[in-house]
């Protein structure tokens, strides 16, 4: 068999422009999505914090409480929203670290960013298609058809999944090889930000809950189920604006904290 | 045209908490034996060559030399502490997104995704490479017959042998159709047959104008394959010439077994004028010699003189490793 000529040597280092350099790098992340969602999907962390755990809390929330439909379908959602797309992100580096997959990617002609953006599209899409499901749920058991504002909740769950997949990575941010080491950093920052959502209740019952980030995307959920927002007249806008502004500081923590220690996992 | 040139290059680490207390890296010139913050490891340590375009380049050292952490720098995986990489004249960091892009990289421990089948490894690195769908389909297809990989292209990689994982490692290298080629121990703890189909398609590739840049600790693959060849010890190279070149550092060590049928009188040999020293071993003479012809003709114009019958003759030339021990280890080969 004839080797394939390679490249003529005037060729390798043409310009292109920056937006040219911008769009084949998002293409190029849309293939490590691919790759995560072909080979993370169905490993232990992911299935536990991914499934398991939304699963056993909505029991734990739920169970011998008086709780209206609404709150259940919105509590859900968000749990398992938060719970999926934050479950991929925190043990993708360090597996990939260990099997030392993650050296042939940096070889490869992408930047950080680059993976760090396939991670979150993994993430986002985990989170997208399994928030849903609890939605579906509440059509099929509670008859929400009659009332709901699909816009408002597809919106808010495309927001608020990427903002919840950009915080993931800042999970992963420490250069380890071991997924435990992750997971249990993992367990002990997303508990508590679910203990301080006023999930399965009103908003307003639980005043702490504006400083988590999930609080402002059960706000969405309940607007788009036909409850009035805590917030006020603009509470919507101040949701999504909210939720837009944490993805927007999660991502960019990403992906400067990520450049930082990603020098130390090729040590040794 | 040179396809690489490295100048004053150096990789310097601080060693973590951690290691200062487990004492790792203590043969990596740290002298503090206690925390001390600025206990630098110096991996590598200026070091400078160029790879001219078209060549196989051999990187040889001892392990904790520098080899793979010069590599890594190379291929863009570590960010050198000072110093220079122009790949045909383009600073490397300049741009290392086009650089990266010619070149193909295959790491010393395999590292192919293990759930993903031969096939799917191939079309993802080749997406990655921003090549077309039907492009790297085909390219992928035609690489895994080249590799004897193709019966078992459906197979996750798991499934597949150390020497398997190493073919479908270089496989994926080659995808993009690199310029340069980038290996770090590619037959190290290979089967026969592994081993024989990567060395020959990196000839096959190198006659077709691809640069290789390997790493490797088997002395007879360097020899047999590279061109030129830098030795590398505790981040410094010590030695960068053609393998014959080298040699001819260890010229001192050319020596000749004689095989006789009766015994010999060592003191005639030793006063022949290309004969330096006579050792006799067991049933043979070890016959060490200024010169290798010389020294030949001589001993046969002495034997023929003295009707002496010759059981066996063993030429002895010095070996690329002996020079790499000689380097390394300076002058202690033993």
């Amino acid at each position: 068999m004839e080797v394939i000529p390679i490249k003529e040597e005037a060729d390798i280092f043409l310009g292109e422009s920056n937006y040219g350099k911008i769009l084949t790098q998002v293409k190029r992340s849309f293939a490590i999505t691919k790759k995560d969602l072909k080979i993370y999907y169905n490993k232990g962390p992911v299935v536990i914090q991914g499934f398991l755990f939304p699963l056993i809390l909505f029991f734990a929330f739920t169970v011998g409480r008086k709780i209206i439909p609404i709150y259940i379908i919105s509590g859900l959602m968000a749990m398992v929203l938060f719970m999926t797309s934050t479950s991929i992100g925190p043990v993708v580096f360090p597996w990939e670290t260990r099997a030392k997959t993650l050296e042939r990617l940096i070889a490869c002609p992408i930047s950080i960013k680059t993976i760090l953006l396939g991670n979150i599209w993994s993430s986002f899409i985990f989170g997208c298609i399994f928030s849903m499901v609890p939605l579906l749920l509440g059509v099929i058991f509670f008859g929400f058809w009659m009332s709901i504002n699909i816009l408002i909740i597809i919106l808010g769950i495309l927001v608020a999944s990427l903002a919840f997949s950009s915080f993931s990575l800042i999970l992963s941010v420490p250069p380890t090889d071991t997924p435990a080491s992750t997971m249990i950093l993992t367990i002990l920052i997303k508990f508590p930000i679910l203990l301080l959502t006023p999930l399965f209740m009103p908003i307003n019952a639980a005043p702490y809950g504006i400083i988590s980030p999930l609080t402002y995307f059960t706000d969405i959920i309940n607007v788009g189920l036909g409850e009035n927002s805590v917030f006020g007249p603009y509470g919507l806008l101040l949701d999504f604006c909210i939720l837009i502004m944490f993805g927007f500081v999660f991502l960019s923590l990403a992906f400067v904290l990520h450049s930082k220690t990603l020098q130390k996992r090729f040590r040794g | 045209m040179n396809a690489i040139v490295v100048r004053d290059l150096s990789k310097h680490f601080i060693p973590s908490k951690k290691e200062r207390r487990k004492g790792k890296n203590k043969n990596q010139q740290i002298k503090q034996k206690k925390y001390n913050k600025n206990a630098i490891v110096r991996a590598v340590d200026h070091i400078d060559f160029e790879v001219k375009s078209g060549e196989i380049f051999g990187f040889l050292g001892p392990n904790g030399a520098g080899k793979t952490t010069t590599i890594r720098m190379l291929t863009g995986i570590l960010k050198p502490t000072n110093g220079d990489i122009l790949i045909f004249g383009q600073n490397f960091w300049n741009n290392p997104i086009k650089a990266k892009q010619i070149m193909g990289h295959v790491p010393e421990e395999a590292n192919v995704y293990m759930d993903l089948t031969g096939l799917e490894n191939l079309s993802f690195i080749g997406e990655l490479y921003g090549i077309p769908k039907k492009v790297r389909i085909s390219r992928a297809e035609q690489l895994l017959k080249r590799f004897e990989l193709f019966e078992k292209r459906h197979l996750k990689s798991k499934k597949y042998s150390k020497g398997m994982k190493q073919r479908l490692l270089l496989c994926m290298a080659l995808m993009s159709n690199p310029k340069i080629l980038f290996l770090d121990e590619p037959t190290s703890g290979l089967d026969v047959q592994s081993s024989i189909i990567i060395k020959k398609l990196i000839k096959d590739y190198n006659k077709n104008g691809m640069t290789i840049f390997m790493t490797t600790h088997d002395m007879d693959v360097a020899n047999e394959m590279c061109d030129r060849i830098a030795i590398i010890n505790k981040g410094k190279i010590i030695g960068l010439d053609t393998p014959e070149n080298l040699k001819k550092l260890k010229q001192e060590y050319q020596a000749i077994d004689f095989y006789f049928t009766e015994e010999i009188k060592e003191n005639e040999l030793e006063n022949l004028n290309s004969v330096k020293e006579v050792k006799k071993i067991r049933d043979y003479y070890h016959i060490i010699v200024h010169d290798l012809n010389d020294g030949i003709c001589e001993i046969i114009e002495y034997i023929k003189s003295r009707h002496l019958k010759v059981k066996k003759i063993n030429t002895y030339e010095p070996h690329l490793e002996e020079v790499f021990l000689k380097m390394v280890n300076g002058g202690d080969t033993d």
